[in-house]
């Protein structure tokens, strides 16, 4: 059943909602994977939601429901009414009317997407086939999964304001265990793509093996601090923490450690961020959850901050224009959307060479712990390899690397020339080669 | 909704290929949430998620669907294209379907969902009082109520309707403390299957309050942690994250069916120290991780996992118990209707032992106490585990000393449980959510105060002297 908006809005605003929008996602999406020659799993899944929000005697109210029957748009009324009520900001609440202009691009390739699995089962079990004979020490190929997303979303509001966006994308993900004696290690690799030509199998295979077998053999070093590489798919972890603080309500409360740092140096003079949601690739957004209109924008420029990142309400607080990104189903915060530091001249290997001795890090782990964004302190378990007299030695595993965040980006020494390819994260940084890290070895 | 007549023929289509076992799982949820910000409601929210999940197994093989839009077309439509998967005959026909309710082990005198939102921020702002009275260094407070209603109807192929109803809800307190350009945090979340009156009667919500003010304030005053191999004393509550990222997680069916777990074949093995007794408990009343069935429909179980140091059980649902030939033990679990539903924790514990956390203590002559842990991570194949101590101290001849933070405990499961040599007497859980292949699930994880005498601790701080 499809939700009545006429009704929505017309009953909204003889209730006395002042302004409303809604939000409508769907996605359908396939996963498959296979185990020992077999399929081990399908999943056929179909998602959809609407999220209302509306203004309420200068109050914000919202609601999120999964289904619709006869009796929604009087739900999603009520229960804007009844949130809104409880609403203690002084700050007035607004729906956004609209920008100017919107920058659409239609990059929805639906070629993508499967009529039916069994092709991708052949690929699947070629795959698994290939990973087991690569080589003799991988003892078990722990999972080959394929899935594809089909996503549509709508935004409307009161104002007349209709915007839309659809996306395809499909990836693959595949583990293995690597054995020698008694240690067990596991490669692992994720490729997401919206090109039906991206992948490449035997490429694919060659990295998720060469990911776990490059680890076996494995030792601790002695702890203490080293030059460090941080791999670039580590670095843009490190960096998604670094960038929750450039959102204006955190520095407006007062839990940034980027308060009062406009126009200063945050981080290295290495490292120029640049924010572009209007990149034609996965990450591809032409307009916020608040229907704000997005741009590319410089967030810090040489190691200096340029601009905070705003939601409609924190943007009125400062009396700034709001940035575009403001996210989220129901009280929007800010966050990017394909933002990149700038890319080095040189190559990983070429950041190797400064170092006579120090550690290259590939894996960081327990991220949601052992990682304070907002004091920036961490200590997080990590897998890496030696790097002696300029290049890869032997592989380490079970140490930890810590530091504070912030200390991290000003001490960034150089950039590297590629990130990670085929991911669909947010924040990507190339490798990093960091001054000094505490390892914690044995 | 559909009814039993309807979910028959559905079950029947899925078993069309040959599929040995249907499922169809519908859940109605609603949810609520409201926050405080530095005292002021900043937010609410209501939420109502509907759905149904259709699995079909045939030998070792799963097939799942799931949508939101709940009709007898939209579910046969699963079900068929699901039943594409297999290509055999028929080897089961429902004919009919018994109905069984669950039998509820939870109190709820004031059901969460009947509770108004004026009640719960009156409560909230309790919390939000004694935090912005602990010390003018707190310079950011949040306090947040989030309560969820889930009525689920399983129609299964072992010929029941199982119908349980199950309502939760958790209270999040979060002081953030700023001096000298140094920010800490601290953080606690209390919650529970049971009614309004638990919040209100069974934990004191100032007393957290000042505890996590508390906790923030220290660490301002922390030095970094030193960091190398050094015994560690962890604290009762959220310190048995420990066990289960170093043990749990690797004991779940998931990993230890397909042979891809460092205990796969330990039943019966010596797998820890013999002081060490550790359960799941998915039956205890008003258990944050407890459950009335699991998602499958089998009621949920007392489960030791090691006796005495031996491995004595693994936790199980019907279809990861296939590879090994064993039998699900109520550990069948999912984040809602879209997840397909596997072997998980829910209330998992190490049993108390014999020693008083004071002795324990006093036992120890260099080494750190991790008082407050966060949360972790592992790969069960390598056993390779993580876990954050959100607050610690050093402990220097037998005493409690300055904290530090800023520290990491790693190691690897397969050692780590032989190196525990005191378990205390002070048992006691904490709430988590633990996020794995089904999702995110309401866990209790716990235990008395325990020490390790030795594991690696990385910080930044040099070595400990």
């Amino acid at each position: 059943m499809r939700l009545n908006e006429k009704k929505f809005y017309d009953l909204a605003s003889q209730r006395g909602i002042e302004a409303a929008s809604i939000t409508i996602n769907k996605a359908h999406s396939l996963s498959c994977g296979v185990f020992h020659g077999e399929v081990n799993n399908v999943t056929i899944s179909d998602d959809f939601s609407v999220i209302a929000k509306g203004v309420y005697k200068e109050k914000f109210g919202t609601v999120r429901v999964e289904a619709i029957d006869k009796d929604t748009p009087e739900f999603l009324v009520n229960s804007i009414i009844e949130t809104a009520s409880v609403i203690e900001k002084e700050e007035k609440a607004t729906i956004f009317k609209g920008s100017e202009k919107y920058h659409k691009k239609n990059l929805y390739k639906p070629e993508v997407l499967s009529t039916d699995l069994s092709d991708k089962v052949k690929i699947l079990l070629e795959i698994e086939a290939k990973l087991k004979a690569y080589d003799p020490r991988i003892s078990e190929v722990a999972s080959v999964e394929y899935q594809e997303t089909d996503t549509q979303s709508s935004l409307s509001n009161s104002y007349g304001l209709k915007l839309s966006q659809k996306s395809a994308l499909y990836g693959f993900v595949a583990e293995i265990v690597a054995t020698q004696g008694d240690e067990n290690k596991t490669g692992f690799k994720v490729f997401f793509s919206d090109d039906i030509n991206a992948f490449d199998i035997d490429k694919f295979v060659e990295d998720v093996a060469k990911d776990g077998l490059s680890k076996l053999g494995s030792t601790q070093c002695k702890s203490k601090k080293y030059p460090v590489v941080l791999n670039a798919k580590s670095a843009s972890s490190l960096l998604s923490a670094l960038l929750s603080n450039i959102d204006a309500e955190q520095v407006q409360k007062h839990s940034s450690k980027f308060e009062g740092k406009l126009h200063q140096q945050v981080a290295s003079k290495k490292i120029t961020l640049i924010e572009n949601p209007l990149e034609p690739n996965l990450n591809f957004r032409y307009y916020d959850d608040e229907g704000v209109a997005t741009r590319k924008k410089t967030i810090i420029n040489k190691g200096v901050l340029e601009t905070y990142i705003y939601t409609l309400e924190t943007a009125a607080k400062d009396g700034v224009e709001p940035t575009g990104n403001g996210y989220g189903s129901g009280h929007a915060s800010a966050s990017l959307v394909n933002a990149k530091i700038k890319a080095g001249k040189r190559s990983e290997e070429q950041l190797f060479e400064k170092i006579k001795l120090g550690v290259y890090i590939t894996d960081l782990e327990g991220l949601h712990a052992g990682l304070n964004s907002q004091s920036g302190n961490f200590s997080l378990q990590s897998q890496g390899f030696m790097i002696r007299d300029g290049k890869i030695a032997e592989p380490l595993s079970l140490i930890t690397v810590a530091g504070n965040l912030f200390d991290l980006f000003m001490d960034v020494k150089e950039v590297s020339n590629t990130y990670a390819a085929n991911s669909h994260s947010n924040t990507k940084s190339p490798a990093l080669l960091i001054k000094k890290l505490s390892i914690t070895g044995k | 909704m559909i009814n039993k007549k309807q979910a028959i023929e559905v079950l029947n289509a899925g078993l069309a290929t040959g599929a040995d076992y249907a499922e169809i799982y519908v859940e109605d949820v609603f949810s609520t949430g409201v926050a405080l910000d530095n005292g002021k409601v900043e937010s609410a929210s209501k939420n109502r998620s509907y759905g149904a999940g259709v699995r079909l197994l045939k030998g070792y093989q799963s097939v799942y669907g799931y949508t939101s839009i709940v009709t007898k077309e939209s579910l046969l439509k699963i079900a068929q294209d699901l039943a594409n998967s297999f290509s055999g005959e028929r080897v089961l026909t429902i004919e009919k379907l018994k109905t069984k309710k669950a039998k509820n082990i939870h109190t709820h005198e004031i059901p969460l969902s009947t509770v108004p939102f004026e009640d719960k921020i009156n409560y909230l702002k309790r919390a939000d009082k004694v935090l912005s009275e602990y010390d003018p260094r707190i310079i950011r407070r949040q306090a947040a109520f989030s309560t969820s209603k889930k009525d689920i109807h399983i129609f299964s192929s072992k010929g029941y309707e199982y119908i349980d109803s199950k309502e939760r809800g958790r209270v999040a307190v979060m002081a953030l403390a700023f001096e000298d350009g140094k920010i800490e945090t601290g953080f606690n979340g209390p919650g529970a299957s049971a009614g309004f009156e638990w919040f209100l009667n069974e934990i004191n919500i100032e007393e957290i309050a000042k505890n996590t003010a508390k906790d923030a304030i220290t660490m301002l005053g922390a030095k970094e942690c030193p960091s190398g191999i050094m015994p560690v004393v962890i604290g009762n509550g959220f310190g048995g994250v420990i066990f289960h990222e170093a043990c749990g997680h690797s004991l779940e069916g998931t990993s230890v069916s397909k042979k891809l777990s460092v205990f796969s074949d330990s039943l019966g093995k010596q797998i820890a120290s013999p002081i060490v007794t550790a359960i799941d408990d998915g039956t205890i009343p008003n258990g944050w991780g407890s459950n009335n069935i699991d998602d499958e429909g089998n009621p949920t179980e007392k489960t030791v996992l090691i006796k005495d140091g031996v491995c004595t059980s693994f936790l199980l649902d019907d279809f990861t118990g296939r590879r090994i030939g064993m039998k699900g033990n109520g550990a069948c679990r999912r984040e809602s209707y879209k997840y397909e539903p596997t072997s998980r924790m829910s209330n998992t514990y190490i049993a108390p032992g014999n020693s008083t956390p004071e002795e324990i203590i006093a036992s120890t002559k260099l080494g750190l106490y991790a008082a407050s842990l966060g949360g972790g991570s592992v790969n069960p194949a390598t056993g390779e585990f993580n876990f954050a101590a959100n607050v610690a101290y050093i402990i220097r001849d037998g005493k409690i000393c300055e904290p530090v933070r800023g520290a990491t405990l790693i190691g690897s499961g397969k050692d780590i449980l032989f190196n525990i040599d005191m378990v205390g007497n002070d048992l006691k859980r904490a709430q988590g959510v633990c996020g794995s292949a089904s999702g995110g699930v309401p866990v209790d994880v716990g235990q008395p105060t325990i020490r390790v005498s030795q594991i690696a601790v990385g910080g930044n701080g040099g070595e400990l002297k």
